[in-house]
C-alpha cells in the first residue's frame, strides 16, 4: 500500500509541473515572434525559418521525453498496483451464486436504504425499478412480469418508513437532545410486546431520565433537581416496584448520598459516560426486533461478513483448482470461517461423534446422562439396543433419547 | 487443526480483494487519457515540422510570396494553438483522476490504521464499502439516479465511478433501442485497447448494420448492404469470422420471416440484447471492472459465512430469535436476506457453540442458565423459583432445569 502511495504521489507530482504545456507554449511562442520578424521584414523569411527549424524540432523533442516520463511513471505506478493485487485475482463468477436473483437482493436493497433511514434514495430505488420493469415488460409481453410486480408489494414501503421515520425521531430526540420523553411513550405504547420478550427497555429509559432530572442541565446538583427527581420518581416508578424494586430502591438510596453521590455506591449509576449511547442501541435493537428485524442491516452484515470470509473462499477455491479436487457435500462450505464473535448469532450443535452440524433431518438428541449427540451418531451407535455415552460410563437405550432445540 | 471459530484479526492486506477496481478503473482511466495526449502530440508533430521544413525550402528558393509564408506560419500557430488547448483539457481530466485516485489510496490507506475487526473504525470502513459496493450495483443494474442520490447523500462521489458508468449506461441503452452509432464511436475511440479484446464487438456492429439494411428487402438497400460488407465486413475478415461471413451472405436471399436457422436467429429482434450485453462485457473488460457487480460476491461470501442450520430450520431456534432478548436477531433469519439466502450453502463448524452453563428445559429447550433467569426476571408474572421459555412462553420450577452437556 505504501509503495502504492508514494508511485502515485510521483505521478501527481510530475503532472503538476506541467511541463508539456510549457513547452507546447514556448512552441507557439517562437512560430508567433518568427512571424512576427517575417511581416516586419518580408527579407528575412528565409533566415528567420532556417533558424526555427532546430528549435521546434527540440522543442517537440523534449515533449516527448516528458511523455516518456509519464509513461514510466503510470508504468511503475501500474506495477505497484499489480503487487499490491498479486495472488489477489478478482473474483470468480463461481462464487456468485446470486446473479439469478435480482429481485431479491433489490428487495434488500431497498430494505436496507429504508432502514438506514435514506428514504429518498429508497423512493428513487423503487421507482427507477418499476421503471426498468414497465419497459421491459412493455418489450416481452406479459407473461414474465408476474413476479416482478410482487415484488414491489414485498416491500412494505409506506409502513416501514413510517415506522422508521418514527424510530429516527426517537433517536434524534434521545441523542441530539437527550429527551427521553418520546422514546418512554414509545415503550409504553408497547409495554406488552416489550414485556413478553423479557425485554426492561421502558425501566431502562425512566431510570436515565430519572438520572438525567437529578443532574439537570448545569449538573451542580442543587435542591432543585433533586426535587424534580424525586417528583419523576414518585409519579412514575410505582408501576415498577413490584418487578425493579431492588433497581429503584438503589436509586432511592442514592438520594442520601448528595451532595457527595461520586463517592457512594451508586456512584456508577450516575456517572456512567455511556449509558445514553448504550441506552440508544438498546432501543433501536428492542425497535428493530418488534418488527422482526435484526438491529444491524442484515445487508450490511452479510456484505461486511462476505469481505471477511473472502480472502479465506479465494484461496480455497485456487488449492481446489490446482489439485483437481470437488467439494461434495453441497450444502455446506467446506471451509470454517472465522467471523468476530458478534457475527455469531445462533448457538451452533456439531456432533462430537459425527463431526456434523446438526439439522432438522439430524437433530441433536440428549442421553439421560446429559450429553448431546446428533441423531445418526446415536442410531448408528445403538443400532437400537442399550448402549454405552461415548462421554461417560451411563448406559441407556435410544428411545431414553430426548431431542433439545437449541 | 481446527480452524479457531471466531476471530477479530484484520488483515488489510487481503481484505483489499473487493476493492481492486477501486484503483485500477481510474488507473485505466488515466492510461488511456495518457494515450490520447500522445496521440495528439504525434498528429501535430507530424504534421507542423514538415510544414514548417517546407515553408523555409519555399522560402529559400523563393517561390513562396510573403503572405504565403505568413499564411503557412498562421496555420502552424493556430495547430499549435489547438494542441494546447487539447492538453489542455486533457490534463484538467488527467488531475481530476489523480485527485480521485488519491483520495481512494487514502480511503484504503484508513484501513490499514484499523487494528482489529471489533474497532469502532472498521464498522465505519464497512459502512463505505457496503454503500460504495450499493451504488455500484445500482449503476450496473440500470439504476442511475439512485445510485448518485446515494453516492451524494453519504459523500462518496470520489469513491464510486458515476461518470463511467452512466456513459456505458447510455450506450447500452442506444443499443437497446437499435441504435449502433454511439457503440461504434466508442468502438472508435478504443481502437487501440479493443485491438487485445477477445470479443469481436466492432465485427458483430457492423454485422448488425448489414442485417438492418438486409431487414429492409429494398433492392437498393441490398446493393448497400453488400457495400457495407465489402468495406467493415470482410476487411477485419479473420479465420474465426469466416463463417458468419458467409451466412452474413446467404442472409441475402431470405426475409424476416424466414423460419431457416442460422438466419432466423440473426434477424431476431433478440441479437440487440446480446450486443448490448457484449458491449457491456467489452467495456467492462477494457477497464479492468469485474464482471458481476461485487455485492453479489460480497453477499453470497457472507450469507454462507454467516448462515446455520438452523436459519431455514421448521422449529424455532432458542437461541437468537425476535422472541428472545439480548440477542439480536440474526440477519439471515431476517425477513430481508432470508429467501435470499436460501440456496446458498451453510456455513462450516468443527466445534459446537454454545452458552457455557448451557441447561435443558423440560420441553427440550436449551438456554445458558445465567440468560435465562436475567431473561425470566425482566419478564413479568414470574414468580420466585420459576423461569419462563422465552420462546415458547412455558413456565417451570427452577429445580426442573437439568444440566446438558454439549462437547
Amino acid at each position: 500500500m505504501d509503495l502504492v502511495h508514494k508511485e502515485h504521489e510521483r505521478l501527481s507530482k510530475k503532472l503538476k509541473g506541467a511541463q508539456s504545456l510549457k513547452n507546447v507554449q514556448s512552441t507557439i511562442d517562437m512560430l508567433q515572434s518568427a512571424r512576427d520578424t517575417i511581416a516586419a521584414d518580408p527579407n528575412q523569411a528565409a533566415v528567420t525559418l532556417a533558424k526555427l527549424q532546430n528549435p521546434v524540432k527540440a522543442s517537440f523533442e523534449s515533449l516527448n521525453d516528458n511523455l516518456k516520463e509519464t509513461h514510466s511513471g503510470l508504468n511503475k505506478y501500474t506495477k505497484s498496483l499489480d503487487k499490491l493485487f498479486k495472488d489477489r485475482p478478482l473474483p470468480s463468477t463461481e462464487l456468485d451464486a446470486l446473479s439469478k436473483q435480482e429481485n431479491l437482493i433489490n428487495r434488500a436493497i431497498a430494505m436496507h436504504l429504508l432502514r438506514e433511514g435514506q428514504f429518498s434514495v429508497a423512493a428513487t430505488f423503487l421507482s427507477e425499478i418499476s421503471e426498468q420493469k414497465a419497459m421491459s415488460d412493455s418489450d416481452s409481453g406479459p407473461s414474465t412480469s408476474d413476479n416482478t410486480t410482487n415484488l414491489l408489494d414485498e416491500v412494505p414501503s409506506d409502513e416501514i418508513r413510517r415506522q422508521f421515520s418514527s424510530m429516527y425521531y426517537i433517536l434524534h430526540e434521545l441523542k441530539e437532545k437527550k429527551n427521553l420523553l418520546p422514546a418512554i411513550q414509545w415503550s409504553r405504547e408497547n409495554r406488552e410486546a416489550l414485556e413478553s420478550r423479557g425485554s426492561n427497555l421502558e425501566f431502562e429509559l425512566c431510570r436515565l431520565q430519572f438520572v438525567w432530572l437529578f443532574h439537570g442541565e448545569s449538573d451542580d446538583q442543587s435542591i432543585r433537581n433533586w426535587k424534580a427527581a424525586i417528583d419523576y420518581a414518585r409519579v412514575e416508578f410505582h408501576t415498577f416496584i413490584p418487578r425493579y424494586l431492588r433497581e429503584v430502591q438503589q436509586l432511592m438510596g442514592a438520594m442520601a448520598f448528595t451532595p457527595n453521590l461520586r463517592g457512594s455506591p451508586y456512584a456508577n449509576i450516575f456517572n456512567n459516560a455511556s449509558s445514553w449511547d448504550d441506552v440508544a442501541q438498546f432501543f433501536t435493537r428492542e425497535f428493530c426486533s418488534l418488527l422482526g428485524l435484526s438491529a444491524d442491516s442484515p445487508l450490511y452484515v452479510a456484505a461486511t461478513a462476505g469481505a471477511i470470509a473472502l480472502p479465506t473462499l479465494l484461496k480455497l477455491q485456487t488449492i481446489m483448482k490446482s489439485k483437481h479436487t470437488e467439494w461434495t457435500s453441497e450444502n455446506e462450505l467446506p471451509v470454517e470461517i472465522p467471523l468476530p464473535p458478534s457475527y455469531l448469532f445462533h448457538s451452533i450443535f456439531v456432533c462430537p461423534v459425527s463431526k456434523e452440524q446438526a439439522t432438522d433431518e439430524n437433530p441433536p438428541m440428549m442421553m439421560p446422562c446429559g450429553h448431546v449427540i446428533a441423531d445418526e451418531s446415536l442410531r448408528r451407535l445403538s443400532k437400537g439396543n442399550r448402549f454405552k455415552c461415548p462421554y461417560c460410563p451411563n448406559e441407556s437405550h435410544p428411545r431414553d433419547a430426548r431431542k433439545v432445540f437449541l | 487443526m481446527a480452524a479457531e471459530l471466531t476471530s477479530t484479526k484484520l488483515n488489510p492486506e487481503s481484505h483489499l480483494i473487493l476493492d481492486q477496481p477501486l484503483l485500477r478503473l481510474p488507473h485505466e482511466l488515466a492510461r488511456r487519457n495518457f494515450k490520447t495526449v500522445q496521440r495528439v502530440i504525434e498528429r501535430e508533430k507530424e504534421n507542423v515540422i514538415p510544414a514548417l521544413k517546407e515553408a523555409a525550402n519555399a522560402s529559400l528558393s523563393n517561390t513562396h510570396t510573403p503572405d504565403q509564408t505568413l499564411a503557412a506560419l498562421d496555420a502552424m500557430i493556430s495547430r499549435m494553438q489547438g494542441l494546447k488547448r487539447k492538453m489542455e483539457s486533457l490534463q484538467e481530466e488527467e488531475r481530476r483522476i489523480h485527485n480521485q485516485s488519491r483520495k481512494r489510496i487514502h480511503h484504503l490507506e484508513e484501513l490499514h490504521k484499523i487494528p482489529s475487526l471489533a474497532d469502532v473504525k472498521y464498522d465505519q470502513w464497512s459502512r463505505v464499502r457496503l454503500d460504495r459496493l450499493l451504488v455500484d450495483h445500482m449503476l450496473r443494474s440500470g439504476y442511475p439516479e439512485s445510485a448518485k442520490q446515494l453516492a451524494q447523500e453519504r459523500e462518496i462521489e470520489d469513491l464510486v465511478d458515476l461518470g463511467v458508468f452512466t456513459q456505458c449506461q447510455r450506450v447500452v441503452e442506444s443499443l437497446r433501442r437499435g441504435d449502433t452509432k454511439e457503440a461504434l464511436q466508442w468502438c472508435g475511440e478504443n481502437k487501440a485497447a479493443l485491438k487485445k479484446s477477445q470479443h469481436n464487438l466492432e465485427f458483430e456492429l457492423r454485422l448488425q448494420q448489414y442485417i438492418e439494411l438486409v431487414r429492409t428487402q429494398d433492392q437498393s438497400k441490398k446493393f448497400e448492404a453488400i457495400l457495407h460488407a465489402r468495406k467493415y465486413l470482410t476487411p477485419t475478415h479473420e479465420l474465426q469470422n469466416n463463417s458468419e461471413i458467409m451466412r452474413a451472405a446467404g442472409l441475402l436471399v431470405f426475409s424476416q420471416n424466414t423460419h431457416a436457422e442460422p438466419y432466423k436467429s440473426l434477424f431476431s429482434q433478440d441479437r440487440w440484447r446480446v450486443l448490448s450485453e457484449l458491449f457491456v462485457k467489452t467495456h467492462h473488460e477494457l477497464l479492468s471492472l469485474p464482471s458481476q457487480p461485487l455485492l453479489h460476491i460480497a453477499l453470497s461470501a457472507g450469507l454462507s459465512a454467516l448462515k446455520t442450520p438452523l436459519c431455514h430450520s421448521a422449529y424455532t431456534s432458542s437461541s437468537s430469535n425476535s422472541q428472545s432478548t439480548s440477542t439480536s436477531v440474526c440477519p439471515i433469519c431476517s425477513t430481508e436476506l432470508n429467501d435470499l439466502a436460501r440456496k446458498v450453502p451453510y456455513a462450516h463448524h468443527s466445534k459446537s457453540y454454545v452458552e457455557g452453563d448451557a441447561i435443558v428445559l423440560p420441553n427440550g429447550r436449551v438456554y445458558g442458565k445465567s440468560r435465562l433467569m436475567e431473561i425470566s426476571k425482566n419478564l413479568g408474572a414470574v414468580q420466585t423459583g420459576q423461569v419462563k421459555d422465552p420462546t415458547t412462553g412455558e413456565v417451570y420450577d427452577e429445580d426442573d432445569m437439568q444440566k446438558v452437556y454439549i462437547l
